[in-house]
């Protein structure tokens, strides 16, 4: 390939910019050129590294050698790669009519931040960060060993985003690993943000409720996954990575849950189940009881209710559509604002939902309290794309209480189970009960 | 065994509860009930262990794939199709059994065919899913509901109010002659394992079954036995215990959670199972919408690109039973019960011949090549 | 395949929501029934007289304590006849799932109408059969009526009397529904109801007594020394309080654990005999004399001595009457084969004519804070 060639494309490429930056120093007899895009290079780096051995060496034969003895040299392979390279944060250097590529990026978002969305009280408070190779860099620091693979890849055709397969090649899940390297081959979309996109990507359902994949951005999460044989999906820029094949349980456990003794992580995660179920029925339960069988409770509770319901204008069920219409809001408001104004917005809305709402008996005090039993309960899955996903699925079992009562609630609930049993996650059941300590020798197949 | 394997013999016994095999058993209660269950119980553990040895000799295939390997097709193909009908009509009868359960204790108010077909529509579904999901749907269903009906179960049994005397006077009518219709009620309870006949699709790998799995499910058929047949004689007495209809959701409408927020029992009871009764009909229809996809390619059956065939079992079950439903009386179910439970009796044994032909023309066929 | 399934549910969804929800009622359009009377009238066209006792809801229970009931009254020639007319003077659907008393007329129980009474009962599904049984005295209509002062809404003082919450007076008969069935079924059960009164103040009621229904059918009135006795054998009661008057001796011994066993021995050919053995551990809380703990022994002899003196005039009433709430009919059947089981009438005559041994051991534990 010819130098100079090479050289005059890649400066037509850039030719309607005036990033690229092309410079050429002769010294003593020594003399080389350089190009680079200004923006994204470390420019004390390069003074240190590059500009200042140039002016101290005695021969160009010194400096060549020192160049490619650099950690951050890279050979070109073809011209494609150089100009990549290049919008990578490289520097294109000219020594004696050979072309050399130094690495000498300089990332504004390689800070490790601390968790915000999946946060625990005693466990490790980091999270992963916007850069893909600090990221990379975490969990290899944390995963020690050599069965550790990374499969790198680009996507989006605009943006051409970095992405990488994280996996133990020894404990990982053979099947679910040549179905997401299938499926990721499929991707074509013009431009990808964040790894949480590939969620939808990779999902060859259209309307499809249930997470395929486990969002994170705890690096404990990602050993943990990886341990368990699972795949992560991580991509430059995207501070949240992506574990497949995911099972329904996975959806239940919080890190903390391995940091506390056996009897206080069982009782929280009995907790959790039992939230759980409250988010996904009580409401229904409601309807069901008051509208379809009110002697199912025992009298003094019957009564209460029946007293409590006294003069709402609603029937049951719109009841609870009202209500939960209005926390729904409620919280998707609070995400969006700006935390000065969030506070007030809760206020004002814990004031609406939990006052005047039964003053001016538009719902029942049982009400209240029921709906804010949910939304407590809710916030108690741990991982939040669930919790969404039972949000509406909350609805679709008080639309079917509504129309068939409590046995339909029943009926309803177990289909929502077979629906669960029948989902696959890359080739895994998506529910089932494991026997973890058997889990290697299965006693049966599968049909 | 695995455990699936249990599942599918313990669904079948533990639905019977609210079906006809208590009333009947109990009807015959002085005219030799519990010679019939004694029977019935060493019979039905032989037939389960047939069964399961037989299948475990043929790991990963269905009856239907066996008959068509070594029978003609004028034989399996009319012999499939009835068992299709029969597991069909056993389904249908738990959903009839349970409708009016619901309409008659729950909500009186709601028309029958919307109770049926809320019914109908969620097992339904359940036809479209593959065999192994099945099993696991069972699987996690049990563990929801199971602890809360052994509960139950316990409850009654230390409960205050079971009178033990009645349970001793009806137990020393021992030593009569067996009734067939009895017999043919609590045989009905081992009948779980012919599922097999497509459920041994998921045991792929060469399953164990000696004298430890026999007595485990000895044991279990025991216990529900006497738990079905003498708790409600324990809370209703003998005399005229033939009056009650359903005599297990009474007896659980005897009992009471004195603190809990359900004061009444019935109401759990009837919930929960109604997930049991779920249960025995997505097994039972699962297994005869496979019998008939052995039968007929439904898939070949096409609208505009559109898969039609497969909506045709479906479509057919809910049909046939939202007429029966409609159609039919408390009489007439428990009739149609006392029948199939006869049907079943003597065509499970008969059942055993078949497996054996099966098997000798498979050993000729290794043996030839 | 999930695609089909989806297109099928909303499909179906769709068809059921358009003619579904006509079933839809509320929980405030019903209104709960916590008591029904049924008395016998004078009317020989209408004999049942039917009261029923309503829960009027109130919206919070806090700032309106007392308790406010509806009550609908009617005759008819059916139970379900006076209901049906009921049903028709009141706005809202009328509920049964939460009746939890049946009170029936004293009158009613002695023109023997009981089988048409249970017979309703246990044919309708909503009616719970763990419901209680009584009898009103001096009618049903009554005792349904009357709220006794201090009645807290939503939870009818009556209740209290036999839910095993409030009151455990060893006086107090319990007598489910289902239970009360059986032994309407059972020859050698028979069945025995409490009766309420209403007590002389006219403030609350007063439930001691009871009734023992003879061959099913004539009523025989135990007083309440004898319904605590039957209680105590019979129904678990655990707890009384048993005065003790012998010779020089009077005290009162409080009965905190009692041990029943009632058995049927057989003592040749066709003669049987009533064993019954009683164990009572307890402590005396009220006496006239000075005591000593060291006479506890003499003191329990003479308890036993009391309770075996009442037991036998118990039984002796019992079978003199030829009742058998005990069961003793039934425990001879658990112990004899069908086909050698003597005929009711033959067992009758047994049963009356039988033996009785009745051996109680007390044992006072103390003579309580003072000697």
């Amino acid at each position: 390939m010819n130098t100079q060639e090479t050289l005059l494309w890649i400066n037509e490429q850039f030719a309607n910019t005036n990033e690229l930056t092309q410079k050429t120093l002769e010294y003593e007899s020594k003399n080389i050129s350089y190009m680079y895009i200004k923006s994204l290079i470390d420019k004390e780096l390069l003074q240190k590294i590059l500009l200042k051995p140039f002016f101290e060496m005695s021969n160009m034969d010194q400096y060549k050698l020192y160049v490619q003895a650099l950690p951050q040299y890279q050979e070109i392979s073809s011209k494609e790669q150089a100009l990549l390279e290049i919008m990578n944060g490289n520097i294109l250097l000219e020594i004696d009519n050979e072309l050399l590529l130094i690495e000498l990026k300089l990332s504004k978002n390689d800070a490790v931040s601390s968790a915000s969305v999946e946060m625990t009280i005693h466990g490790s408070q980091l999270a992963l960060s916007d850069n893909l190779m600090t990221n990379i860099n975490l969990i290899r620091s944390y995963y020690r060993q050599p069965t550790l693979n990374i499969e790198y890849m680009s996507y989006g055709e605009v943006n051409q985003q970095k992405v990488a397969l994280v996996y133990d090649s020894e404990k990982v899940n053979e099947q679910a690993l040549k179905l997401i390297r299938e499926k990721i081959q499929r991707v074509d979309k013009q431009l990808i943000s964040a790894a949480n996109q590939f969620n939808n990507y990779l999902n060859d359902k259209r309307f499809s409720l249930f997470p395929q994949m486990v969002m994170t951005e705890r690096p404990d999460r990602v050993i943990y996954n990886i341990g368990g044989g699972k795949i992560i999906i991580l991509e430059d820029g995207s501070s949240q990575s992506l574990a497949a094949p995911v099972v329904f349980f996975d959806f239940m456990i919080t890190m903390e849950d391995d940091y506390h003794t056996i009897v206080i992580s069982t009782f929280l995660r009995m907790l959790r189940y039992l939230g759980f179920f409250i988010s996904l029925l009580l409401p229904s339960i409601y309807v069901g009881v008051t509208s379809f069988a009110p002697e199912v409770f025992r009298t003094e509770l019957a009564l209460t209710v029946a007293g409590s319901r006294m003069g709402v204008p609603f029937s049951s069920f719109v009841e609870v559509l009202f209500m939960l219409f209005f926390m729904e809001l409620l919280l998707e408001a609070s995400i969006r604002l700006p935390k000065a104004v969030s506070a007030t917005a809760t206020t004002v809305g814990g004031l609406i939902l939990g006052t005047a709402v039964t003053e001016a008996s538009l719902a029942s005090n049982i009400m209240v309290i029921i709906v804010s039993a949910v939304a407590i309960s809710t916030f108690v899955i741990p991982v939040n794309e669930m919790a969404f996903a039972i949000r509406i699925v909350r609805f679709l079992l008080i639309l079917i209480t509504t129309i068939f009562g409590l046995a339909g609630l029943t009926l309803g609930f177990l289909v929502f189970i077979m629906y669960l049993v029948s989902l696959d996650s890359f080739g895994e059941p998506y529910l089932r009960v494991y026997n973890y300590r058997k889990s290697k020798k299965r006693s049966e197949g599968q049909a | 065994m695995s455990r699936y394997f249990y599942y599918i013999i313990l669904i079948n016994m533990v639905a019977n509860i609210i079906a006809s095999v208590p009333y009947i058993l109990l009807h015959f209660y002085n005219d030799g009930s519990i010679s019939a269950m004694i029977i019935a119980t060493i019979t039905g553990t032989i037939i389960i262990t047939v069964y399961a040895k037989f299948f475990i000799q043929f790991p990963g295939q269905t009856l239907p794939d066996l008959l068509k390997q070594t029978t003609a097709k004028w034989f399996y193909a009319p012999l499939i199709f009835i068992m299709a009908v029969v597991w069909f009509f056993a389904g249908m009868i738990t959903l009839i059994t349970f409708t009016f359960l619901l309409i008659r204790y729950l909500t009186p108010e709601m028309p029958i065919v919307l109770i049926s077909l809320s019914i109908i529509l969620s097992v339904i579904l359940g036809c479209f899913i593959k065999t192994d999901r099945v099993l696991y749907t069972i699987e996690i269903v049990l563990l929801l509901t199971l602890p809360l009906i052994i509960y139950i179960f316990l409850k009654a049994y230390t409960d205050p109010n079971i009178n033990w005397d009645f349970v001793k006077e009806a137990a020393l009518y021992i030593n009569q002659m067996p009734n067939f219709e009895s017999f043919t009620a609590s045989f009905y309870l081992f009948l779980g394992v012919a599922n097999l006949f497509i459920f041994n699709r998921f045991f792929t790998i060469k399953q164990k079954f000696g004298w430890k799995q026999i007595i485990t499910i000895f044991l279990i058929t025991v216990s529900t036995l006497f738990t079905t047949y003498f708790v409600p004689i324990g809370f209703h007495g003998t005399e005229n215990i033939d009056h009650l209809i359903y005599p297990w959701i009474q007896t659980s409408d005897s009992l009471r959670m004195k603190y809990s927020l359900i004061e009444r029992v019935l109401f759990v009871f009837l919930l929960f199972y109604l997930c049991i009764a779920f249960l025995s009909m997505l097994i039972h229809w699962h297994v005869s919408v496979e019998y008939l996809k052995y039968l007929f390619t439904f898939e070949k059956i096409k609208y505009r690109g559109f898969n039609l065939g497969i909506f045709i079992p479906p479509t057919l079950f809910t049909l046939i039973s939202t007429y029966f439903v409609q159609v039919i009386n408390e009489y007439h179910l428990f009739r149609l019960s006392s029948f199939l439970n006869i049907t079943l009796s003597v065509f499970f044994p008969f059942m055993i011949i078949v497996f054996f032909y099966i098997k000798r023309r498979m050993k000729y066929a290794k043996n030839t090549k | 395949m999930q695609k089909i399934q989806s297109k099928l549910l909303i499909i179906f969804s769709i068809l059921f929501f358009l003619s579904g929800c006509e079933e839809f009622k509320d929980i405030d359009k019903d209104v709960f029934v916590s008591m029904i009377g049924i008395d016998h009238s004078d009317d020989n066209e209408k004999p049942f007289k039917v009261t029923l006792k309503l829960f009027v809801p109130t919206s919070s229970f806090r700032q309106k304590p007392e308790a406010n009931y509806t009550y609908l009254v009617e005759t008819a020639e059916t139970i379900s006849e006076a209901i049906r007319i009921l049903e028709t003077h009141i706005d809202k659907e009328l509920d049964f799932g939460h009746l939890k008393l049946i009170v029936l007329g004293e009158e009613l129980v002695k023109e023997n109408k009981n089988k048409e009474v249970l017979d309703f009962l246990l044919r309708r599904p909503d009616i719970q059969l763990i419901s209680w049984v009584t009898v009103g005295r001096p009618n049903a209509e009554e005792i349904v009526t009357m709220v006794p002062k201090g009645e807290t809404a939503a939870y009818p003082s009556l209740y209290n009397y036999f839910d095993g919450n409030g009151t455990e007076s060893p006086y107090i008969v319990t007598m489910f529904l289902f239970d009360y069935r059986r032994r309407m079924m059972e020859n050698g059960l028979d069945p025995i109801i409490p009766i309420v009164e209403i007590s002389e103040n006219e403030s609350t009621f007063t439930v001691n007594k009871s009734i023992v229904l003879k061959n099913r059918k004539t009523p025989y009135e135990l007083d309440p020394l004898n319904t605590f006795i039957f209680n105590s054998l019979s129904m678990n009661v655990k707890i009384a309080d048993i005065e003790v008057k012998q010779g020089n001796e009077h005290f009162v011994a409080k009965i905190d654990t009692i041990k029943a066993k009632n058995k049927v021995k057989k003592q040749g050919n066709n003669k049987f005999s009533l064993d019954v053995n009683v164990e009572l551990i307890g402590y005396i809380v009220e006496s006239q004399n000075a005591l000593n703990s060291r006479d506890l022994p003499k003191y329990s002899k003479l308890l036993e001595k009391e309770a075996k003196e009442n037991l036998e005039s118990f039984f002796h009433e019992l079978q003199s009457e030829g009742l058998d709430p005990i069961g003793f009919g039934l425990k001879y059947k658990a112990q004899t084969f069908h086909h050698k089981r003597m005929s009711i009438e033959e067992w009758n005559e047994t049963y009356k004519n039988a033996e009785v041994n009745i051996k109680v051991t007390a044992s006072l534990k103390s003579t309580g804070s003072i000697q």
